[in-house]
């Protein structure tokens, strides 16, 4: 199956490990992944509190390349682009003044044919089985607390994804690869990332919050499924310890990298040593590491 | 405080709705919204105390109070609201309209952060985390903060020293010329 891949910026970056790991397990599942020529920034949280019509221009512009190119799918693994490029198609569709606006902005009249994706869909719609086929070695002994994040559900009338407030998918796939995932009030909470330079202070409380539940809930893992949070979750973690006096050192992984290590994956080939709280002592206690 | 509901106070209400779609009139005041919103603790206005507000066109009682910047745009609200008001889309409507009272933002550096950030991607065509980062907290006078989450994303290559560029960058600002002269006085 093909795909147009849309990587966005912090993948690049901050998401360098998100990435590396999403290309081996679509690799391993037999999704061709092909990066979409010349793209730009999707203007994230910033675009959308300048200019209603820039916000949506920007994702038109990455979506219009990929239509160019004969794509009808996309996949887009940070829930900042996710939420945006699907916001794109949706209001295009019932909005015919914003379409006509839009028209104006381009010279290549964009239809609306590409449908966006999470990773997440992709893998769940190929069916749960396919991802047991692969699997060299179960993660057996993981408690892990599922992370969804703000976009990736919300708002359901855009996203059209799981339940909005107890999603279900990433618990599903982490499940099937045989690690335990436990059940907790915050998976949709956000983490404030789009404050994360400019007022710290409340970044630090809303993920302190995240954390201590999931310390709580008895996980001693967290997976995410966007490069913003795990920034958060896991760059910020000792900044939080020191601010609120505690200790959690819980690793932050993508799904990917779990999917991988199940795959047989070495971690380097994840990137998993590139994570700022290390999982060694975690993901040793369970003999993957 | 007494309001009176004049042509002068509906004015806001009016200016929301033709930029945005949304009404506020629908809003009952049953507070679902500020009981989700993860940042209500740090808003000198409550979401639906804002939502209040613009039915009343409380302008400047509203920029004075800078919850709109402190909205992390979760959509949490919006989900939530029972009249299906998209409250995210009324306050980015607020923040649009906010340029000329940008004198009563409590919170400056947030709107000078999505400015810096779209003026990185106008040049770059991609953010540049880095540079953003420095960019913002020379501008908020504190050079030195967060250097101890930087550091170790430096050292294990997470955060790039040099900003990528996109190809695509040439078109892009192309766009946005266009829609920067499209929108030239829409606030006039």
């Amino acid at each position: 199956m093909r795909y147009a891949y849309f990587p966005g910026c912090s993948l690049s970056s901050s998401g360098y490990d998100y990435n590396l790991s999403l290309k081996y397990v679509a690799k391993a599942l037999g999704i061709d992944l092909a990066e979409v020529k010349d793209w730009v920034c999707c203007g994230a949280s910033s675009a959308h509190a300048t200019s209603h019509l820039l916000s949506i221009a920007l994702p038109v512009l990455n979506l219009s390349h990929a239509e160019k190119d004969g794509f009808d799918k996309l996949i887009a693994p940070c829930l900042a682009c996710l939420s945006r490029f699907k916001a794109a198609n949706v209001e295009l569709e019932h909005d015919a003044d914003l379409k006509k606006k839009i028209h104006e902005v381009f010279d290549y009249k964009y239809q609306g044919k590409v449908r966006v994706y999470h990773p997440l869909e992709v893998f769940l719609e190929m069916g749960i089985e396919k991802i047991r086929e692969r699997i060299r070695k179960k993660l057996k002994g993981l408690k892990v607390a599922c992370y969804y994040g703000c976009a990736l559900t919300r708002p359901p009338k855009v996203c059209q994804f799981d339940n909005v407030e107890d999603p279900q998918s990433m618990d599903t796939i982490v499940k099937a690869l045989g690690a335990e995932t436990i059940d907790w009030s915050f998976k949709t909470e956000c983490c404030g990332v789009s404050m994360t330079l400019t007022r710290s202070d409340m970044v630090l409380k809303l993920s302190n919050d995240i954390l201590r539940e999931a310390k709580e809930a008895g996980a001693n893992a967290i997976t995410v499924a966007c490069p913003l949070c795990q920034a958060n979750l896991d760059g910020r973690q000792r900044q939080i310890e020191e601010a609120y006096k505690t200790r959690y050192g819980i690793p932050i992984l993508y799904f990917t990298q779990l999917m991988g290590l199940a795959f047989g994956a070495y971690p380097k080939e994840l990137g998993i040593q590139k994570l700022i709280t290390s999982p060694r002592e975690v993901l040793g206690s369970v003999g993957l590491m | 405080m007494t309001v009176v509901f004049s042509k002068e106070n509906l004015k806001l209400s009016k200016d929301l709705q033709t930029l945005t779609g949304e009404n506020v009139m629908l809003c009952y005041q049953c507070k679902k919204c500020t009981l989700g919103c993860p940042s209500a603790y740090a808003m000198r206005m409550k979401p639906h105390e804002l939502m209040r507000a613009t039915q009343f066109g409380l302008a400047e009682e509203i920029y004075w109070s800078g919850a709109i910047w402190i909205c992390l745009s979760c959509e949490t609200c919006n989900t939530r609201c029972p009249q299906d008001i998209n409250i995210l889309r009324v306050i980015d409507g607020l923040r649009e309209m906010s340029k000329e009272s940008e004198y009563y933002n409590p919170y400056p550096a947030i709107p000078a952060l999505h400015r810096i950030f779209m003026a990185l991607v106008e040049r770059f065509g991609k953010v540049y985390e880095l540079g953003l980062a420095l960019l913002i907290n020379l501008r908020m006078l504190t050079p030195f903060k967060d250097i101890d989450m930087a550091s170790p994303m430096l050292l294990k290559g997470k955060l790039k020293p040099l900003p990528h560029f996109s190809h695509g960058a040439k078109e892009l600002r192309k766009v946005m010329a266009r829609i920067r002269a499209m929108e030239k006085d829409r606030f006039a």
